[in-house]
């Protein structure tokens, strides 16, 4: 039975040929490929030409070749694997032919699907990367053009506070109000591009201080609550009291969040109520869970818009009737995340919407001992020990210039030198004993921070602990940390306005 | 007149289009439906370097290996020629363009050797300009075999030099 079945069932796939010293057929069992006595063994292939250099060698080789294709004289195609054996003493070469046709097509199958796929992920690699390129290109582009329009706007805001001081007619008092009121909007949007870059790029982080959360929210309440009466809709914050009153975090943002949900939630309200919810859920590990929720009973947004609310200058509303760079959701989105929490929207059209969010803040365990009992650094002006202080301004634009003096000789307790080259800076540092320096960065000659280096290092008494406040706009993480191990005490942040200027000043005084 | 066969290989990554450039030179045709090599696919075209010389190229279009030395070393013998192709818009197929051609030049020293960035019908010649530094090597040739830009002036330098 056997027998039968192999003659039913196998059918041989390998081909025996010998050749001569010239590549000419000897003999062949013709399994694949029918052949002649005398037949160039190049005629089944061209695969053969490449191994003529063998036909005549007197000596042993067994060269094994795989996955070759070949087709014969019927023009049907092979994938073999040859075996080429060459002898000593004479004997005939010997070529042996395997098929495995079924056995590659199976693995060009593998190959076929297996290359596609590492392909396609190669280019989608590629297109993400250049994607993030552009992405960052634009973000750096943004942010560099924002700098550059913050210098300009140091200018008007903080000559508006020195305008407003002096004689004027109270029409002229409403125009000032009016410019000081667009600087400020104008600084706000900047503000709020130039956060989301840093956001979209990584570069934004967060700085921990110990806060009273529960005056941060009575502030809130209180400047909203008369924001939304102004507007004729109600404003409410369910505040539990049971949430720890010191939270180590970050005031700043965790106060833009706030804002930026409550000024959306009364940006597209014109009736109705918002209510803001704010609740614990549980405390481990020194940490509090918080669910807070911004209600409002606003436009609403349709379903389909919903996945796009928290994109970059995305306003669903193109209706010009609300004004705003369409950052705001973004930042929240964006800050929500970097303190690794959680930001919702459920919406309703015509019914209103609720941003809900979920974040865990790190509080202080024993909260009747933690206290923020400082003195305010404008108070700190009270206690001064000189009756006159020297200040060299190194700074070479003449409207910031403008601006410090003004500000300065409104109070007067101040001598200020001006100096507008970097190079002339170290000069007067060495000849004058002055109690600061305010430092621009960005100076012809040498840099703010390069100089505050070597002031650092100079061998002259004060020098070392004489305070260098930088003025700069260029506030990334990593210009502040450059800032600070240059030698530098504090920033001061451009535009700045005349309380700003103040405060930091007073602090750093001795 | 003088006439000779040549064994050329065409080595690099898959999907480089080798045996795209292969089709373009010896039938003039081209497909972008990719379909992946394995083993050897062997081909011949004769070409006329002089007027009274021509050369029988016998082209062997191998299955792309993403690290050369994986490539069996029987299909390289008895090899005149090489043309070493990779694509310019995939780094990872010149990623190491630099280390495959020494491995080459060092085990082949005397075997002439052509390198080829293929594909440029996908980029543009500012791209080529600022990215040459990128490839590692400066290659012989940037080739199209979609539109057959310097393919048939690729396979003909190789091969005049084989006859040298």
């Amino acid at each position: 039975m056997l027998e039968t079945y192999r003659e039913i069932y196998f059918h041989p796939r390998t081909q025996f040929i010998t050749i001569d010293t010239s590549g000419n057929v000897l003999e062949s069992d013709d399994i694949l490929f029918k052949l002649k006595k005398g037949d160039d063994i190049s005629s089944v292939s061209l695969f053969f030409k490449g191994l003529s250099a063998y036909f005549d060698v007197d000596e042993e080789n067994d060269i094994k070749f795989t996955c070759i294709h070949l087709e014969n004289n019927d023009r049907q195609e092979y994938t073999c694997d040859i075996e080429f054996k060459t002898f000593a003493g004479a004997q005939p070469t010997l070529i042996i032919i395997h098929d495995f046709s079924e056995h590659y097509k199976y693995y060009q199958e593998v190959a076929q699907s297996r290359n596609e796929s590492v392909i396609n992920s190669q280019i989608l690699e590629l297109k993400n990367k250049y994607l993030k390129e552009k992405e960052d290109f634009k973000n750096t582009f943004i942010a560099n053009f924002s700098h550059e329009l913050r210098n300009p706007l140091t200018g008007v805001t903080a000559f508006c506070s020195v305008l407003q001081k002096t004689d004027m007619t109270p029409e002229q008092q409403d125009y000032v109000e009016v410019i000081k009121s667009s600087a400020d909007h104008l600084r706000n949007m900047i503000g709020d591009i130039l956060e989301v870059s840093k956001i979209e790029v990584g570069k934004l982080s967060l700085h921990e201080e110990l806060f009273d959360f529960h005056e941060l929210i009575d502030m809130l309440e209180f400047t909203y609550s008369v924001k939304a009466k102004q507007k004729n809709i109600e404003f409410e914050i369910d505040f539990d009291e049971k949430i720890p009153r010191y939270i180590e975090s970050d005031k700043t943002r965790i106060k833009q969040i706030l804002e930026n949900l409550i000024e959306n939630a009364l940006k597209f309200t014109s009736s109705g109520k918002i209510t803001v919810l704010i609740k614990e859920n549980q405390r481990r590990a020194r940490k509090v869970n918080l669910s807070i929720s911004v209600q409002d009973t606003g436009i609403g947004i349709p379903d389909e818009k919903l996945v796009l609310i928290f994109n970059s200058f995305t306003q669903l509303n193109n209706s010009r009737k609300f004004v705003g760079t369409g950052l705001g959701l973004s930042i929240v989105k964006g800050l929500v995340e970097l303190m690794d929490g959680k930001i919702t929207v459920e919406s309703k059209v015509k019914e209103g919407s609720t941003f809900k969010i979920n974040i865990n803040l790190r509080y202080p365990i024993n909260q009747e001992a933690t206290s923020l009992e400082t003195k305010s650094d404008i108070e700190r002006k009270n206690y001064l020990s000189k009756e006159k202080y020297n200040i060299l301004l190194a700074e070479d634009s003449e409207l910031a210039q403008m601006a410090v003096l003004k500000i300065l000789a409104q109070e007067g307790n101040f001598f200020l030198d001006i100096i507008t080259n970097g190079e002339d800076v170290i000069e007067s540092v060495i000849h004058n004993e002055y109690d600061m320096i305010l430092m621009d960065i960005r100076m012809p000659g040498t840099h703010g921070d390069e100089l505050t280096k070597m002031i650092r290092s100079l061998p002259v008494q004060n020098c070392k602990t004489i305070p260098i406040l930088a003025l700069t706009a260029n506030l990334y993480d990593a210009d502040k940390k450059r800032y600070k191990k240059m030698g530098m005490n504090d920033i001061i942040e451009k535009p700045f306005d005349e309380s700003t200027l103040l405060k930091k000043i007073y602090k750093h005084l001795k | 007149m003088k006439k000779a066969s040549k064994k050329i290989i065409l080595l690099g990554h898959f999907g480089v289009g080798k045996s795209s450039l292969i089709r373009q030179f010896v039938e003039n045709t081209f497909t972008s439906d990719y379909k992946v090599t394995i083993g050897v696919h062997i081909l011949k075209k004769e070409v006329e370097i002089s007027p009274d010389e021509t050369i029988s190229l016998i082209i062997w279009d191998l299955e792309g290996y993403d690290d050369i030395k994986k490539t069996r070393a029987s299909y390289l013998l008895g090899t005149h020629g090489f043309i070493y192709v990779f694509d310019v818009t995939r780094p990872a197929t010149f990623e190491n363009l630099e280390n495959d051609i020494t491995y080459l030049t060092n085990q082949y020293a005397n075997t002439p050797l052509k390198v080829v960035g293929n594909k440029v019908d996908l980029v543009t010649k500012t791209y080529l300009k600022e990215n040459k530094d990128m490839f590692g090597v400066a290659p012989d040739f940037f080739t199209s075999a979609k539109t057959g830009d310097k393919v048939d002036d690729m396979f003909i330098a190789l091969a005049k030099e084989l006859v040298k």
